[in-house]
């Protein structure tokens, strides 16, 4: 699909034009910080976090279909999917800076760790200064795209991460290097339009190889494709319903311009090289009771995304086998992966500082693999209690219970029950928290 | 070829929506700057917004007066009431923390940064009591400018409504002159009723607060707080405080004061225990009030304690 290059690349240079440009303009008015605005300056926080992970019964490690393309990093080959150890884990804690630039620009940088890793999670700016209710961020960044997608860890329900967003997605969810711009209309009701063009390196929709090395004089079909290879766009809505009520709906979907993958079996590469596309819904309702310590609200979200992989094939031996010599070429084809998963959860505040929550999730309603001679897989599921206490604001303790019905490839079932007991602390200055 | 044509299209459309763009920014402000369009946080400060803007301001509360200001959703209403804005009134000083930048932040609107003069931080205008929390634990809610719940005072309330009345006027020149002599009366006025509540008032009482959310009673009215029902600024009442609480106040008379939204549990313990009358009062007046609002809420607070 060469055309594409085409179109991103001037809307990508309009877009930078535009990040660049308008904030200079702004700075030509005039801009002064009155006395007394102490909002100037660097904010830290830290959040620690612990987990204690106890796999009560195993079941099947990977539902049917999604194994692919999905790698835990911190997996130590016993195949449970959350990156815990049976026993004490440290968690995936998180150290924030926040700063801002006059009314100009807003800096974060956040960087995640856990007991092996240290990763930027997130490193942006943020336009505070564009006229019309336009804002641009730019660089790397957790995608706007649905609900959960763009929250952190502590801000989370359940202890762990919707599989529709882990397995659709990736291990980190969609978290990319880029650029986003979103406009705000001037409506009662919110209405937020936006667009991210994005690098394309995200396991599930947007995996990058790059070139490969040729074998016997076969070339590989994988070659190196420039960025930015992944588009998204969002719309969120969300009506003014009172003091009591508020309500987000959002409407979201993506497509990556290169999805490629390479598996090496024992004496061949398998190579993918295509394009993906994807497309979700997602609402959230919360209700305020007044009461004090969250007693009597509600908290209720959603979501549900499709993603089609549309690829072609080709294999390459890298060894001589039964079917060839090195360089022999193979399972040349062309074939489409179409995939879903949806999950609902609600969380009701049963006591001052207590709060319980369900999560129902289905994974692969739709889950057609095209690979070989194409399969249909059945749909994987997973059930989740939690129990939270805050005994102070910054702190939390959950404890968790899920039941995976996982279905392998073969069409059979099993459950895998786990617990998890969780403690998350909030130190510094910490941010204001989303809607 | 097909992709030149795509092309074309693609421009074209790009082209509607950039002049679709420039005419909303063209025409939008110029539109808006008939009235000025106020959010305020809280609905004290509403009615004093209110009170001084007359017919001249539109003004939205966004926090609900039965709820407390200090957890509050950064809602998508919110944002969107933020975005046409042309003024938001916070009372400041870490009291809406935990949700207005948020609110702030999503609401793309310039005219509302920090930094603006479109953005007014009532802390700023008057000088705070120093906050338990600056020697206490750093536990809680962490009031490090001082204790923001000066709503309480109406002798502040009016040095604000001047300070408000110059900035709405700055804002919209046409109109200073009108919103400055409604905010001198409106000053007026509050220091007037403060004087007369006092004056009925038994002097030398003493109260218990749940929060430190009542402590400027004592800048005018003949009160001295003797107590929390919190061991910390956002930290619950415990059993083990309350009892210290008793005990340090046993044989001793007085109120205790806490806001409708707060547990009364911790009130109707020392009610027991010590024979102290108890009281729930609004900390805010309701969230369409003017200045009458607010007047009626200084009377509230006044008659909850013995009068002469």
């Amino acid at each position: 699909m060469p055309h594409n290059t085409h179109l991103l690349r001037p809307a990508l240079g309009g877009l930078t034009a535009l990040a660049l440009a308008v904030p200079t303009a702004a700075t030509a008015q005039q801009w002064e910080t009155r006395a007394g605005d102490r909002n100037w300056g660097l904010d830290i926080s830290l959040i620690l976090e612990g987990v204690y992970y106890n796999e009560m019964s195993r079941g099947i490690s990977d539902p049917a279909g999604f194994d692919d393309g999905h790698d835990h990093g911190h997996d130590h080959g016993n195949g449970h999917d959350h990156g815990f150890d049976d026993g004490f884990n440290l968690g995936h804690s998180e150290l924030v800076f926040e700063a801002n630039l006059g009314d100009l620009f807003d800096g974060v940088l956040m960087i995640g760790f856990d007991e092996d890793h240290v990763e930027v999670e997130e490193a942006y700016l943020t336009t505070r200064a564009l006229p019309g209710g336009f804002q641009v961020k730019a660089g790397k960044f957790l995608s706007d795209i649905g609900y959960i997608n763009s929250r952190h860890v502590h801000d989370w329900d359940f202890v762990d991460r919707p599989l529709v967003n882990e397995y659709l997605f990736g291990d980190h969810g969609l978290q990319e290097t880029g650029v986003q711009a979103t406009w705000l209309a001037p409506t009662e009701t919110y209405t937020q339009l936006g667009v991210e063009l994005l690098q394309g390196e995200t396991s599930g929709i947007a995996n990058y190889e790059g070139s490969q090395s040729a074998r016997n004089g076969q070339e590989r079909i994988l070659s190196d494709r420039s960025g930015p290879r992944l588009i998204t766009a969002f719309a969120k809505f969300g009506p003014d319903l009172g003091p009591d009520h508020a309500a987000q709906f959002g409407i979201s979907g993506g497509y990556a311009r290169s999805f490629q993958k390479t598996d090496e079996h024992s004496t061949r590469f398998e190579d993918w090289d295509g394009s993906a596309w994807f497309a979700g819904l997602d609402a959230v309702y919360k209700y305020s009771s007044g009461r004090a310590y969250g007693h009597g609200d509600w908290r209720l979200q959603g979501e549900y995304f499709y993603r089609e992989i549309d690829v072609d094939r080709r294999d390459v031996n890298f060894e001589a086998d039964g079917n060839g010599p090195e360089g022999f070429v193979r399972n040349e084809q062309s074939f489409k992966n179409k995939q879903d998963g949806l999950y609902v959860q609600g969380v009701y505040g049963f006591a001052p500082r207590w709060e319980a929550g369900l999560r129902a999730e289905a994974l692969g309603l739709t889950n057609d693999v095209g690979r070989g001679d194409g399969e249909s897989f059945g749909t994987s599921y997973r059930q989740t209690a939690q129990v939270t206490f805050r005994p102070v604001e910054p702190v939390f303790l959950r404890a968790q219970l899920s039941q995976n019905d996982f279905v392998d490839e073969h069409g059979d079932r099993d459950r895998g029950l786990e617990f998890m007991l969780q403690l998350n602390v909030a130190l510094g200055a910490h941010g204001a928290h989303r809607f | 070829m097909s992709f030149s044509k795509t092309r074309t299209r693609i421009t074209r459309t790009l082209a509607a929506v950039a002049s679709v763009a420039a005419l909303t920014f063209i025409l939008l402000p110029a539109q808006a700057a008939a009235g000025l369009n106020i959010v305020a946080t809280t609905s004290s400060l509403g009615a004093l917004a209110r009170e001084i803007g007359g017919d001249e301001a539109e003004v939205r509360v966004l926090a609900p007066p039965d709820r407390d200001a200090h957890y509050l959703d950064a809602r998508p209403s919110f944002m969107a009431a933020l975005r046409r804005a042309d003024m938001l009134l916070e009372l400041g000083a870490g009291l809406e923390e935990g949700w207005l930048p948020a609110a702030q932040r999503g609401a793309n609107n310039r005219a509302i940064n920090s930094g603006q003069p479109g953005h007014f931080r009532a802390a700023d205008k008057v000088e705070l009591r120093r906050s338990i929390t600056m020697d206490g634990p750093n536990m809680g809610h962490v009031h490090e400018e001082g204790n923001p719940h000066f709503n309480a005072d109406p002798l502040r309330m009016a040095e604000l409504a001047l300070a408000l009345g110059q900035r709405m006027g700055e804002l919209r020149p046409d109109h200073a002159e009108a919103f400055v002599q409604r905010a001198e009366a409106a000053a007026e006025r509050l220091r007037e009723h403060a004087e007369k509540l006092a004056e009925r008032v038994e002097p030398d009482q003493r109260i218990v607060v749940y929060h430190e959310d009542l402590d400027y009673l004592e800048e005018w009215l003949p009160v001295e707080i003797v107590g929390y029902l919190e061991p910390a600024p956002g930290i619950p009442p415990t059993a083990r405080h309350l009892r210290s609480l008793v005990d340090d106040l046993e044989g001793t008379e007085g109120t205790v004061l806490y806001a409708e939204f707060q547990p009364p549990r911790g009130a109707e313990f020392l009610e027991r225990n010590l024979g102290w009358p108890t009281h729930a009062v609004p900390l805010d007046p309701p969230a369409d009030s003017g200045l009458d609002g607010y007047l009626e809420l200084m009377r509230t607070w006044a008659q909850a304690l013995p009068q002469r």
